[in-house]
């Protein structure tokens, strides 16, 4: 992806904040920082992996744990695709495991948070430091 | 579908069994690794393999010793208080 022009700014930020959300890293990508990306992307997939290893797929409870699925939300869309999946309760976690893979798979989603938000941030001060050229 | 993919895909179906005792909390340390490598790529601006180490690998330890200090206050502040 080019350079942005000052006319395409917000419109750019939207697509990185949209990518980083879509595959973690990838915000970071656009903007070729490819050791952030792929740190980013291996750190918050395999924690993510870690959570629903640990406590099945079945710790994506968009109705007994909303609070926690919207921090999980924040990985990627995927894991709408994974409460489809168990939506119908075939995949029941009770205790600690359920505690640990809540965890795991919240704060992965908190941290790829972050990462858009930096991934959009950086992509804001280079906008600005193209246009003071 | 191979039965290797089918293995695989069956190891996140089904929760692993742990306890509810005080070792199942060494779970959340390779969360805290996690937290600090991701951390320290949105901190630092340009990465050099061995800097980038010694940052995350800082940043974990003063969080695990933070959290055992906070460990250690609470048991006190808990053993004065039941004593």
């Amino acid at each position: 992806m080019g350079p942005p022009s000052k006319g395409n700014h917000t419109p750019f930020l939207l697509i990185v904040g949209l990518l980083a959300w879509l595959v973690p890293g990838a915000g970071h990508l656009v903007l070729n920082e490819k050791r952030h990306a792929v740190i980013i992307f291996v750190a918050i997939t395999l924690t993510f992996c870690t959570g629903i290893y640990i406590g099945s797929i079945g710790v994506i409870n968009w109705v007994g744990a909303k609070p926690w699925f919207i921090a999980q939300m924040m990985n990627s869309p995927v894991v709408w695709i994974l409460w489809k999946l168990v939506e119908n309760g075939d995949y029941p976690v009770y205790g600690r495991p359920n505690e640990i893979g809540q965890i795991y798979t919240s704060i992965a989603g908190l941290l790829n948070l972050l990462c858009i938000v930096t991934a959009v941030y950086w992509a804001h001060l280079r906008r600005i430091e193209t246009a003071g050229d | 579908m191979s039965i290797l993919a089918t293995f695989v895909l069956a190891t996140f179906t089904i929760p692993e069994n742990i306890g509810s005792n005080p070792q199942s909390m060494l779970w959340l340390l390779p969360l805290v690794v996690a937290i600090a490598t991701v951390y320290k790529a949105t901190k630092i601006q340009k990465i050099k393999a061995a800097h980038f180490l010694k940052e995350a690998v800082i940043l974990t330890g003063s969080i695990i010793v933070f959290m055992i200090i906070t460990a250690l206050v609470l048991c006190t502040l808990a053993w004065l208080i039941t004593e």
